[in-house]
């Protein structure tokens, strides 16, 4: 029995890494400037200094690399906030944590920062914004040690909708100049010229998947509910508390490189545990691979969908990941 | 126990080899550029003004003057660029807005190209200023002086005829929902005073306008910047608020936007010879 579990996980993981390799190549291959496959390996080994070569490994490279790290940051921390809240709503933006990081990146563009402080402007004062917004409801919903988390969830929205009514003042008030930076960080991209901080933010994702995975036990037993994890043995408050920190941590730090981009943090976790089940070790792998292609995928329509415009990329992950899930879930019908 | 050792095993050493991608890449600059891609219409408008208009590769879908550029190739809008479309393009010179997604001109130079940020020019002077400079990169710095002077020529000639002549005051309005109006911090608040008029909304601090200010104001005439079939809705809009003067005198036209927003220094005095001629029908 034991054997046979592991085997599905097994067979599902490479499933999902020969997608995600599948769909890195296919997303390399397509853009506003058709360039045919056997060329691209030329163009691989020879082609340096090409413009062709720049497009494929310096322009489109780099987002899908973003958009791995992104997606699949989102989607795991997706995965540990709706596992621990036991509430199919829960998504890392549900909390305010991207409404925190929009005001932090509106507020530093109007003050002109993006002059004074340069690239890594906007990156630190959205990061800063969502650290902000997560101390806020952190305080506010731990009394005497412990973490309410309907009170949190509460909270949460609420200040989610405070950030977003702040942000329209702004906005309203604000030069045209400085109205565009704020739409384009508010639609997000994935358009993101510093290599280091790409690196950056895979470094940071993939280690988010290593410590939510050393804690996918303690979520299984919390996805029982808060007493019953208590009885199990585990150490209830300060797992919470961890997995808030990290979830939060995770979001703040992909919002604050590529903007907001919605849905990938809620669907795609629902998705996977309708297809490989509720177990934490595999549902936080599952997602965090299918969080990666599905950004991937969206970012590569988003691309050629209006030559030679570009899409948000927000605008195609709410419209699909939102189309998919209603069919997905009206196909499996009573799952919730 | 186990278990969550395989998993740091597995992971790191995956990790480390994200950190060996590539990086720098450059194309060769001439001094004279020779490929242009112009984000910006009123560039490409300029540009075919200092006879350069051969060298221009890439525009962006608003770029409609002269219709020549129309049919160069599209690489985006004026704040939405295809960095790959540009890429493949090759150009020596790309030339744009501040309005452009700052991520995407970053990305642009990382890959070597040259950017040039064209400041919106605020008046006549900026706008000059502007289109000196354009004609110091494509070296046709002559011509753009000659251009220049007529200009100047033309503007004042309009200033003499509208001087000592009573000013009307003006609203302008440019966008519909919310209200939205030029301040004194604009050309088009410039337009107004050369052509003889006072713009009322010149001393507001931001360009969103409430209605009931333009009523309060009484404004003579009213100027509405053309979007599309909106600016003849606006126009029904306002014949409704019968005490305005503009309403009364049936003073409500509608003008140009692409003109009006985005003027080059010889279109920028045409507007201006229209609006004094809207002002002083009788001068």
């Amino acid at each position: 029995m034991k054997m046979d579990r592991r085997s599905t996980w097994i067979g599902w993981t490479f499933f999902l890494v020969a997608l995600l390799i599948v769909v890195g190549f296919f997303s390399l291959g397509v853009g506003a400037v058709s360039i045919p496959l056997q060329k691209g390996l030329f163009f691989l080994t020879k082609g340096r200094g090409t413009p062709e070569y720049a497009i494929l490994f310096e322009v489109r490279l780099p987002r899908i690399l973003l958009g791995f790290a992104v997606g699949g940051g989102l989607a795991i921390a997706g995965v540990v906030l709706q596992g621990m809240f036991r509430n199919p709503l829960v998504e890392p933006y549900t909390l305010g944590i991207s409404g925190g990081a929009a005001l932090g990146v509106c507020l530093n563009i109007v003050s002109g920062g993006p002059e004074k402080l340069g690239i890594f402007s906007l990156p630190i004062s959205g990061f800063l914004g969502a650290v902000g917004v997560i101390s806020v409801v952190y305080i506010l919903s731990t009394k005497g040690g412990i973490m309410r988390l309907s009170r949190l969830l509460l909270i949460g929205v609420m200040v989610s909708f405070i950030a977003s009514s702040l942000i329209m003042l702004i906005m309203a008030i604000t030069r045209t100049e400085d109205l565009h930076g704020i739409i384009f960080w508010i639609m997000g991209s994935l358009e993101e010229p510093n290599s280091s901080l790409i690196k950056a933010i895979i470094f940071i994702s993939l280690g988010g998947l290593i410590i939510s995975l050393i804690f996918a036990l303690d979520l299984n037993a919390l996805s029982l509910g808060e007493e019953e994890a208590f009885h199990l043995g585990v150490e209830v408050e300060r797992v919470k508390k961890a997995l808030f920190l990290l979830a939060s941590f995770l979001t703040g730090c992909c919002v604050s490189v590529t903007g907001i981009i919605g849905f990938v943090g809620l669907v795609v976790p629902h998705l996977m545990r309708l297809l490989v089940g509720g177990d934490h070790r595999i549902l936080l792998v599952a997602s965090y691979l299918s969080g990666a292609i599905f950004l991937i995928l969206c970012d590569t329509l988003a691309r050629v969908v209006i030559v030679p415009m570009e899409l948000p990329v927000g605008v195609i992950t709410g419209l699909v990941g939102g189309s998919v899930f209603i069919y997905a879930l009206s196909r499996k019908g009573a799952s919730f | 126990m186990e278990y969550k050792k395989d998993i740091l095993s597995a992971f790191l050493p995956f990790a480390f080899f994200l950190f060996f991608l590539g990086d720098a890449f450059a194309l060769p600059s001439s001094p004279i550029p020779q490929r242009i891609v112009s984000l910006v219409p009123t560039l490409t408008e300029e540009l075919y003004l200092l006879g350069v208009g051969d060298r221009v590769v890439g525009v962006t879908i608003y770029c409609q003057r002269p219709p020549e550029a129309q049919s160069k190739q599209k690489v985006g809008t004026v704040i939405d660029v295809n960095v790959e479309k540009v890429l493949s393009l090759s150009p020596d010179l790309v030339l744009a807005s501040p309005l452009v997604d700052h991520k995407q001109v970053e990305k642009l130079r990382d890959l070597g190209m040259r950017v040039e940020i064209f400041q919106e020019a605020k008046d006549f002077h900026g706008l000059c200023e502007n289109f000196l400079s354009l004609s110091h990169l494509v070296a046709q710095e002559q011509r753009a002086a000659e251009i220049i002077e007529e200009a100047k020529r033309g503007l004042e000639a309009t200033k003499k005829r509208v001087e000592g002549l009573p000013r009307p005051e003006v609203f302008v309005q440019i966008g519909a929902n919310p209200l939205f109006t030029a301040t004194g911090n604009s050309f088009v608040n410039e337009f107004i005073e050369f052509a003889g008029a006072i713009n009322i909304a010149g001393d507001a601090k931001t360009g969103i306008y409430s209605r009931e200010e333009v009523i309060r104001r009484n404004p003579d005439v009213i100027l509405i910047v053309t979007m599309g079939i909106v600016g003849e809705q606006e126009k029904e809009v306002w014949l409704n608020y019968k005490t305005i003067n503009a309403v009364k005198n049936r003073k409500i036209y509608t003008v140009d936007s692409y003109r009006f927003c985005s003027p080059t220094p010889l279109s920028f005095v045409v507007t201006v010879k229209e609006l004094a001629r809207i002002f002083h029908e009788d001068g």
